[in-house]
């Protein structure tokens, strides 16, 4: 229920983003003229002369370029449960590279460390992981707009450590009463796993080269180094394991777009321009 | 970009219905109970049934419940061929009073012996929802010691021997009891 909650609230807020984004509309795309302007004279210059004979090709046509580069982001999700969730520290990196129109290389870096506080166990599982895959948008922009409504498949790899705080003995019978929680200094090193995953996500660019997004992930765990005598019931980066191997993320990221090259798009136009 | 909405929020509700299963299923085999089965000592091959036997433990003012569907006194005496004890999972030894015609109004037929039980422990790991379970193993040399009560009534268990020293499932025989 909390969780259905969390991520409806998020859904809300991220569709009002986009109706702030449908407003300020006209006011960014002549920001981005203004600063066109403004700061680089001599590339402008160029441009101005560019544009002009453009503009006198294609009628009234304005020719579109695609910016490339790479998006970096931070999971905020993550951060803002380490400050209010004793039991959880953690911090992810995400990074969106573009290299065609519709495909980006995405790739993440995180670390975690949680303590999961069961009924008959206490655990905490710590340590990296890295996924790899790719992005595609399915989303398209009109004019200017450079946001993103990405399907993804992603190869995660983690390596950890977990230990058992505590546990306690399940007695159906406890006739001589329930004996209490026994502590445990057992630490299982060196465990790793390793996941495929399926990720939807919405990334919004809010203004200036600023985007905010959320993504959702379905994982599958692929292999999976299980401790002797008991079970990775956290696995960094894949996050709770269930039963079967099936697992569930979410990032609500914060990211920024660095611009490197510009390609132009106009169905007319057949070199593409590097910048 | 609708469709993708409708496949995100399918997606999202997919994913939070995963509810934790945090309750351990009766039905898993966890810290088990040590079954013991009575035989005739006549025909040793022959189950018997025992007469309103009641199993209490040292130092407990209750009995076991031996007849879960028995109301009140009824449920702590069985009348059947066997049955289950719980081990303690905190100490290596346990000792139970096994009173034969319990409640019977001739006192010359109620009968009381000692069974102390030794064992070794081994906690292993089940799952999630139920933690651990505790397993035991009767120990080889002295698994158990036949005693009389301090009334000296006679024993009525003639015989006891050790079937299966690991107690791991509630459905194999631990010990046989001959009377």
């Amino acid at each position: 229920m909390k969780q259905s909650l969390k991520y409806s609230f998020s859904f809300c807020f991220l569709l009002s983003l986009l109706f702030v984004q449908a407003q300020e509309k006209t006011t960014t795309s002549t920001q981005q003229d203004v600063k066109i302007t403004e700061t680089k004279s001599t590339a402008t210059a160029k441009k101005n002369t560019e544009k002009k004979s453009k503009t006198v090709q294609t009628d009234t046509l304005k020719p579109k370029t695609d910016r490339y580069g790479l998006i970096v982001g931070v999971d905020i999700n993550k951060i803002a449960r380490s400050l209010y969730d004793s039991d959880y520290k953690g911090i992810a990196f995400t990074g969106d590279y573009r290299l065609t129109k519709k495909y980006y290389l995405y790739g993440e870096i995180g670390n975690e460390n949680v303590t999961i506080d069961d009924p008959q166990l206490n655990t905490t599982s710590k340590g990296s992981y890295l996924k790899v895959g790719f992005d595609y948008n399915g989303y398209t922009n009109w004019l200017d707009m450079e946001n993103m409504i990405t399907v993804g498949m992603r190869y995660g790899f983690s390596t950890f450590s977990e230990q058992l705080n505590s546990y306690e003995i399940y007695n159906p019978h406890p006739y001589f009463g329930q004996s209490p929680s026994i502590p445990s200094e057992e630490t299982y090193n060196g465990l790793t796993a390793s996941w495929a995953e399926v990720a939807a996500g919405i990334n919004v660019k809010v203004f200036n080269n600023i985007y905010v997004g959320f993504s959702l992930q379905l994982k599958m765990l692929v292999t999976n180094s299980e401790p002797g005598n008991f079970e990775n019931l956290y696995i960094p980066g894949f996050n709770r394991t269930y039963d079967g191997n099936f697992g569930a993320g979410f990032n609500y990221t914060v990211s920024y777009f660095i611009p490197i090259y510009k390609k132009k798009v106009a169905p007319t136009k057949t070199a593409p321009k590097k910048k | 970009m609708k469709k993708i909405i409708a496949f995100l929020l399918i997606l999202g509700f997919a994913s939070s219905s995963c509810e934790p299963d945090d309750i351990c299923d009766p039905n898993t085999p966890t810290t088990p109970r040590m079954l013991i089965q009575f035989f005739d000592i006549s025909n040793p091959s022959l189950k018997k049934n025992v007469t309103n036997l009641k199993v209490i433990g040292e130092g407990m003012t209750d009995g076991v419940v031996l007849t879960p569907t028995g109301i009140d006194e009824a449920k702590y005496v069985t009348n059947e061929n066997n049955v289950l004890l719980p081990l303690k999972t905190d100490a290596d030894v346990v000792k139970y009073k096994f009173i034969l015609n319990y409640g019977n109004k001739n006192p010359l037929l109620v009968n009381e012996d000692n069974l102390e039980f030794k064992y070794t422990r081994e906690n292993a790991y089940v799952s999630r929802a139920c933690g651990f379970k505790t397993i035991f193993n009767l120990d080889l040399n002295n698994p158990f010691t036949l005693t009389d009560s301090s009334t000296s009534d006679g024993k009525w268990i003639q015989y006891a021997i050790v079937a299966q020293n690991n107690i791991t499932y509630e459905n194999e025989t631990i010990i046989k009891i001959f009377f």
